[in-house]
């Protein structure tokens, strides 16, 4: 820890050094904090660990107890590698949530961002004859705009994140009714479903991979680089933030950007995976992927949004739903399980923030 | 006396066995038939006498509310009206909907407000929702009606509606059934997929299950109910999961084939074999049956005849003639055989021919 820094307002210099000052003195904390929680996975104690394993505990539970009514279907290794495969655009759209999420804003146009860049692909793919790559390149850089359009009106205006993605969202809807003439369009290029679950590994679809891939890139940025930090940082009080330096604007836009980007890369995968695009059905996964998120933050990392639990949390939820499908159980209770795993992820979220009100 | 009980109740088994094969033979010649019979190119059969409809529909004008627009189904039928009152002659408005009721409401309000004769809600609107506008529209001196919704069958017209023009669903759910025997030589084993909250759904799913079991006695199905509103959600993990539970199934056969799009990857997830069977004739589905090799068969219907054919029966309603409740547009079968002629990209209308047009116009008096 660095001393507190002496108050004064004379030299650049001065001030400069008290800047730097500051900044440590939030590093060191930030680092003082690491190393508590360091020592505490040294002589962990019980009630961190159910906290930070808890849902890969529950989850081994849930296979064990839906195993004993379906032992042959619970147990196959078939049954997981199916699963794995189908969720890949889930677990991207769970991630580009996450981001924002961090940073203290909500997206709710991820799921549009993910129907608009599935739509985009096969447009540009089907009906103008385009290769796959540039389609793909195209609906990412559309995933950036509206990013970008959304933390335009979010940090211009002052806008609520909620109002503005939620009306964006709906425009974007319109948009791909446009674009699409309300119709369905299949017979997007072979290459594309081939890379995304024609081609296997041990057994599960080469789009799980690249899901995973990106779990991996966002938990690395959040854990190990500075920018990480800053986000975590912005996320936990945007005035203290600022205050310390941190351009919190440029935090917030890159946050906002970047959920553009992997809702996009979200409806690529969802494009892969049918070889079709319609322009409504994306908007479904809004609720999962926003259950997943909730769900994840009380895992590995509690009490923050993070990407290994998220993924967790996407599977989690799907092996409760394959159960149940398994089971014969008729298909509301899907709706149960997500709505009902939402609102239970954020109460146990408040329950490790100290029930703090939510913003 | 044990010799002589064996060979009873050999003979007896034996006897079960013959006639139960016969079954199965019966009804694999019978799916045969069915197939066959459909398979041909549809022919015009009028629904009524010939009227002169020019004279009848000179001061009366007809206004079609659709589910809604955004979907391509209800905008190829609302075009098949317009298309047939340019025929004719006479005023027809088809009302803008985003499937929301407060916009099928407003429509109602607009054509009572403007003096239309008769309101159509065309393509699964469900009347039952707007009872209190339409009650007020009849008050009003307008009729109501509904096209393409209910089953000309096993539905009853709501007293609340004036007349409906409806479809043969239960021989669409034949068809689909039929296919399946026949192609499987009477060992199917199908997972029936639809939402349970849309009118049609009921008698397309009772009459594929029920064909089944009625003639294939070696055939079993299970049916999942899937609401529209969750059919991104649902679908694929409710089919690759009834596939993973049991991968002898060999046909899905969802009773709307835009299900086909979540059905398919489920498929291929899966790594199963299973066919997709399916019903609309909706045109990207064609496009999946002519470039890949999952959906293998689709019954279609041409949805510009049938906006004529509703077309028809709301002028007879009008004209007080007899009325006509039953649509005659034909089912058609789509294999990859004459997919082709469907068009491509396929649309709802090419495949059929056009002899309706011709056939309505004759029936209405028109040259």
């Amino acid at each position: 820890m660095t001393d507190n820094p002496t108050p004064g307002n004379t030299a650049p210099s001065q001030a400069m050094q008290q800047y730097q000052a500051r900044i440590e003195q939030l590093e060191s904390k930030l680092s003082s904090f690491e190393t508590s929680l360091g020592n505490q996975r040294v002589a962990p104690d019980w009630k961190t660990n159910a906290e930070r394993y808890g849902l890969l505990i529950a989850w081994v539970l849930l296979i064990l107890a839906l195993g004993a009514f379906k032992p042959q279907q619970m147990f196959a290794w078939n049954s997981y590698a199916t699963m794995f495969g189908s969720n890949a655009m889930i677990v991207a759209l769970t991630l580009a949530l996450l981001i924002p999420l961090t940073t203290g804003d909500f997206d709710l146009s991820v799921a549009s961002v993910m129907g608009l860049s599935s739509m985009i692909i096969a447009v540009l793919n089907v009906k103008l004859g385009m290769a796959i790559p540039g389609a793909i390149v195209l609906a990412i850089l559309a995933g950036c705009l509206v990013g970008a359009i959304n933390a335009f009106f979010i940090l211009y205006f002052g806008i609520h994140s909620l109002i503005v993605t939620l009306g964006t969202g709906y425009f974007i809807n319109g948009v791909i009714l446009w674009i699409s003439d309300s119709n369905t369009i299949a017979g997007v290029s072979m290459g594309l479903i081939k890379a995304v679950i024609l081609t296997r590994f041990f057994g599960i679809p080469v789009g799980f991979y690249y899901a995973l891939l990106l779990t991996g890139i966002i938990w690395y940025v959040f854990q190990y680089t500075s920018l990480g930090r800053r986000l975590l940082f912005v996320g936990r009080g945007r005035e203290v933030a600022r205050l310390s330096g941190v351009n919190v604007t440029r935090m917030r836009v890159g946050a906002m950007v970047s959920a553009g980007a992997i809702a996009a890369i979200a409806g690529v995968l969802y494009t892969g995976m049918r070889g079709t695009a319609d322009p409504s059905s994306a908007l479904a996964f809004l609720l999962p992927a926003f259950a997943a998120a909730f769900l994840g933050s009380t895992t590995i990392y509690p009490g923050r949004f993070n990407a290994p639990g998220a993924f967790v949390a996407v599977f989690f939820l799907s092996t409760g739903i394959m159960g149940l499908n398994f089971l014969g159980v008729d298909s509301f209770v899907q709706n149960l399980f997500y709505g009902g795993g939402l609102v239970i992820a954020v109460s146990i979220s408040q329950l490790i923030r100290g029930r703090k009100p939510m913003d | 006396m044990t010799n002589k009980m064996t060979t009873t109740l050999s003979t007896l088994a034996a006897g079960t066995a013959l006639c139960l094969t016969g079954v199965a033979s019966a009804g694999i010649e019978d799916a045969k038939k069915l197939i066959e019979q459909y398979s041909q190119l549809p022919t015009f059969e009028a629904p009524g006498p010939a009227f002169d409809a020019k004279a009848c529909m000179a001061d009366k004008k007809m206004f079609v509310i659709p589910l809604t627009n955004a979907n391509p189904f209800n905008a190829a039928i609302s075009q098949g009206f317009v298309d047939a009152a340019e025929v004719v002659g006479f005023e027809l408005r088809d009302w803008e909907t985003q499937m929301d009721p407060a916009g099928w409401i407003q429509g109602v309000n607009t054509a009572v407000a403007e003096k239309f004769d008769l309101i159509d809600m065309q393509g699964g609107l469900p009347p039952e929702f707007m009872v209190p506008q339409i009650t007020e529209a009849r008050a009003a001196g307008l009729k109501v009606t509904a096209t393409h919704n209910y089953d000309a069958t096993t539905q009853s017209i709501p007293d609340f509606l004036d007349s409906a023009a409806n479809t043969d669903y239960v021989t669409v759910g034949k068809i689909i059934a039929a296919w399946a025997i026949a192609k499987t030589e009477g060992k199917v084993n199908a997972l029936v997929l639809g939402p349970d909250e849309i009118t049609p759904t009921a008698p397309l799913r009772d009459a594929i299950m029920g064909y089944l079991k009625d003639n294939c006695p070696d055939c079993q199905s299970k049916y999942i109910n899937v609401p529209v509103n969750d059919w991104a959600t649902k679908t694929q993990p409710a089919v690759q999961n009834a596939l993973l539970a049991d991968p002898s199934i060999n046909y899905v056969l969802p009773v709307y084939d835009s299900l086909s799009q979540f059905i398919v990857p489920a498929i291929q997830i899966a790594g199963s074999s299973a066919k997709i069977v399916s019903y609309n004739g909706t045109p990207f589905v064609l496009d999946m049956m002519r470039d890949g090799d999952i959906v293998e068969m689709n019954v279609g219907e041409s949805l510009g005849w049938v906006g004529m054919a509703g077309t028809d029966a709301n002028m007879r309603l009008l004209c007080g003639l007899e009325p006509v409740t039953k649509l005659n547009t034909p089912a058609y079968i789509f294999t990859d055989e004459n997919v082709a002629t469907a068009g491509n990209p396929a649309t709802f209308n090419d495949g059929y021919g056009d002899v309706h047009i011709e056939g309505f116009k004759a029936l209405w008096g028109i040259k």
